[in-house]
Formats: C-alpha cells, sequence, structure tokens
C-alpha cells in the first residue's frame, strides 16, 4: 500500500487508505458539504479544500506542537493559581500567560508591576508529554472606552513595559479600528458572549485568531485537542483552528518580545558555503520587521 | 467492501473530587454525552450521533473512557464533549470535564495509544510520588512492563528468524 505512493512527493512514511488512494486518484477537487459539519452562516463558512486527506490522530498535534492558553486570570491566592498550573500543564499546555485587567471606566487604576512567576511558584510543573516545566508569561488586558485611553501605550515611563503581552478590548467601533492598525499591542480581544457591538468585516474574520479559556477554576480548562474543536465551531476551518492554539499563540509570544527588545526580530543563520574564505562561515543576518 | 465505519474516541475524565471517580459508569457518561450533543447540535445532531454510539471501554480508576460513534458523524460528537460539565449518577452530581486524548479508526489503535499514554503517566507518577513505599510499587510496576515490552520484541524478532530459516 505504501511503495507507489513514494513517487509522489509523499515520502515512504505515508499510508493512505483505500478511499483516500482513489480520491486522490479521481482528482476530486469540488467541495465536499459534509453532513458532519455543524450548520454555519454563509458569511463565516469558508471553503475547504477537499483534496486533504482527514487525519485521525490530528497530525499537527503529535509532532513538536507546542499550545499556549493565553488567558489565566490572575487570582490573589496563590494555591488557586497553582492548582491551575497543574491542570494546564497535566492537558499539554506548554505555555500560560496569567492576565490582569485594568478597565479605565472606574476609579483611576494604577498598572502595577507584573507579578514575577519565579517567585511565586519554586517548582513549576512539568507539562504532559514533555520534559520541560511549563512556562509562565505575564500578560496585561486594557479595557478602553475611550480614545484617550490609548495614552497609556505610548508613555515610556509606566509599567507596561514590563508586561510580556499587551491586549486591548475596545468598546466601540472606532476604537476596535484603531487597535487594529495603530495601537502597537499583541492581542484585540473580543467578547463574543453579548451581541457584537459592531460589525465584522469579512477580511478581518481570515486573520490570526486565537482561543483562550480565561480559566478561573482548573474544572473550566480543556484540553488543547478539544479547544481546537470548539474552533471548528466557530466556523474556522481545520487548520486555522489548530493554528489559534499553537502557532498564532507562538507568533503573539513573539511579537511581545519583540516589542521588548527592537523593533524587529533577528535571527542568525550559519550558511555552509565552499568557502574561498578559510575557517570563517559567514552569518546572515535577516531582520524581521513586525508590525 | 461495505461495512459501517466507526470512530473512537478516547477521553479522560478529569474531575477535583475523587468520589466522582465511583460514580463513572457507562450509563453516567452516556447520558452526559447526550445531553451536551442535544445542547449543542439539537435533534439532528443528537440523532446522527447516536445511531451507534457505545461506551466500549471504561476504566473508573484512571477515568479513561472509549466512545464509539459513526465515522461520518464524529466531529459532532468530539465537538460537543467540551460542553460537558458534570456527571450525575444516583441524583448526585459531580463536576468534571472530558479531555480528548486520541481519535483512532479501531480499538486497536486507541489500545497501543493508552498503552504508551499509561506508562508516561506512570512516569510522571514516580516523579511526583512522596512516600518510599509509593516510589517502589511504581518502580516495580514500570519494570513489569518495559520488560513486558522487550520480551514482546524479542518474540517478534524470533518469528522473523525462523520464518527466513524456513524459506531458506
Amino acid at each position: 500500500m505504501r511503495c507507489w505512493l513514494a513517487g509522489r512527493g509523499r515520502g515512504s512514511g505515508c499510508t493512505a487508505t483505500a478511499a483516500q488512494r482513489r480520491r486522490r486518484l479521481a482528482g476530486c477537487r469540488h467541495q465536499t458539504t459534509t453532513p458532519s459539519m455543524p450548520w454555519a452562516e454563509p458569511g463565516l463558512r469558508r471553503k475547504r479544500s477537499a483534496a486533504a486527506p482527514r487525519r485521525l490522530v490530528p497530525r499537527g498535534f503529535s509532532m513538536a506542537a507546542v499550545f499556549a492558553d493565553l488567558n489565566v486570570p490572575g487570582a490573589p491566592e496563590r494555591k488557586s493559581l497553582q492548582s491551575l498550573l497543574e491542570a494546564a500543564a497535566h492537558l499539554g499546555y506548554s505555555t500560560v500567560a496569567i492576565n490582569h485587567v485594568i478597565d479605565f471606566k472606574e476609579k483611576k487604576q494604577e498598572i502595577v508591576k507584573p507579578i514575577s512567576p519565579s517567585e511565586l511558584f519554586p517548582s513549576l510543573p512539568i507539562v504532559q508529554g514533555k520534559s520541560k516545566p511549563i512556562k509562565i508569561v505575564t500578560r496585561l488586558t486594557l479595557v478602553v472606552s475611550d480614545p484617550s485611553h490609548c495614552n497609556v501605550l505610548r508613555s515610556t515611563s509606566t509599567n507596561i513595559r514590563l508586561y510580556d503581552i499587551i491586549a486591548v478590548f475596545p468598546e466601540t467601533e472606532k476604537l476596535f479600528h484603531v487597535a487594529c492598525t495603530n495601537l502597537d499591542v499583541d492581542l484585540i480581544c473580543v467578547n463574543v458572549t453579548e451581541k457584537l457591538p459592531f460589525y465584522f468585516r469579512r477580511s478581518s474574520v481570515n486573520m490570526n485568531i486565537i482561543i483562550s479559556s480565561a480559566a478561573e477554576r482548573p474544572l473550566e480548562l480543556r484540553g488543547p485537542y478539544d479547544v481546537a474543536n470548539l474552533g471548528l465551531l466557530f466556523g474556522l476551518s481545520e487548520s486555522d483552528a489548530k493554528a489559534a492554539i499553537s502557532t498564532n499563540c507562538r507568533a503573539v509570544l513573539l511579537h511581545g518580545e519583540t516589542r521588548k527588545t527592537a523593533f524587529g526580530v533577528v535571527y542568525t543563520k550559519k550558511t555552509h558555503r565552499a568557502s574561498e574564505e578559510e575557517g570563517v562561515l559567514p552569518v546572515r543576518k535577516k531582520a524581521k520587521t513586525e508590525v | 467492501m461495505v461495512r459501517f465505519k466507526h470512530r473512537y474516541l478516547l477521553c479522560e475524565i478529569v474531575s477535583e473530587d475523587p468520589r466522582c471517580r465511583q460514580c463513572i459508569d457507562e450509563r453516567a457518561v452516556g447520558a452526559a454525552a447526550k445531553d451536551a450533543v442535544a445542547r449543542t447540535h439539537g435533534d439532528y445532531g443528537l440523532a446522527c450521533c447516536f445511531i451507534a454510539f457505545t461506551v466500549k471501554y471504561l476504566n473508573a480508576y484512571t477515568g479513561i473512557v472509549l466512545l464509539r460513534c459513526r465515522k461520518d458523524f464524529y466531529r459532532l460528537l468530539c465537538s460537543a464533549l467540551p460542553f460537558i460539565t458534570y456527571l450525575e449518577n444516583r441524583n448526585q452530581r459531580y463536576s468534571c470535564f472530558f479531555n480528548t486524548l486520541h481519535v483512532g479508526g479501531t480499538i486497536r489503535t486507541c489500545q497501543k495509544f493508552l498503552v504508551q499514554y499509561n506508562r508516561k503517566q506512570l512516569l510522571l507518577l514516580l516523579h511526583n510520588c512522596t512516600s518510599e513505599e509509593e516510589r517502589q510499587s511504581i518502580q516495580k510496576s514500570l519494570l513489569s512492563c518495559c520488560l513486558k515490552e522487550v520480551e514482546e520484541e524479542q518474540s517478534q524478532s524470533g518469528d522473523e528468524e525462523d520464518d527466513t530459516a524456513e524459506t531458506d
């Protein structure tokens, strides 16, 4: 069942069922409307390429996939947070962001220094399936309802710089637009339980989306595979749903890091050249600017 | 070949209350799953998923459950499992949630995955255990399952050698 598929560039490790092979041979490209997907609004339903064979085990998960849950409300008690972290590690999350919410509508609130995770938790639980302990980052969410609230982001004197991730929760459409285009934030939060006060433009649905838990108790957490299935319910495609808890979250973390250091990511890569210069391996630097 | 194809969902029931383990049984799990699918996907979903729905395997000590449903509708069931928040048995409710570990097409693949998963869990337990007796008992069980794996491999390679000897 294996050998003749190798010529198609799939490699020798590929096995396919008879049905998948037939489909590939027939080259069917039409979109199959499967009865198994819940009905989604035409605006949200997206075309899926029918050529990708259905995987039984989510392939993207077994190989080096890193899951992150980027919203864990920072509770004042240490014990409940500790049990939350243990539950998250047991489920397989490699990174967790402890969230601190600032609402400008209330009386003047100070932006406090973020708690240092290493102080609070001397021994971090080990992530299920890996040998490393869970990684904790800090996140700040600003609930903005007025353009003047955004000024705090630009001021350099406050403690904002000490947080790893900055998120903004706009409450008006104009602020949402401003947040998408101008502001220097890592995440834009949307409350989906209430009816949206403004309408999502079609293009913004295709943008990078992450799903996080905001779980206050360990029982409210869900495993990464279940969260990806929830993404399917929201109308995301299968790859988008998986990306929503792995690659997009990693992108957010990297973006947060770039904000702290320079406004870009520099990575060095050794290139092997048939060298005229002996002994000196040229190092190529590539600057990636992130908006 | 026309046969009904199924998907087997391997789930773990996670709960804070230790008494929840006693309450895990097939009827409670089935009822919870039915309720969740009915709430999420309505009557259509309920009818689709529960044509060939059974709880194939249940381990109350570890909280592992193996559910079966038709291949065409397994996504409905998969997407409804996160909405289960409690199990009810004999008029007592225990808060819990389902964590999906693996989706397989046959019971055998799920069993293989479960064996590896349990081995990893034993290692984690060894890491976290407190008393010396626990540590020794876990070490004994780890050794026994690892030795069994080595024996199986040896017997398999022994069979292959016999085959090649016969063809010669």
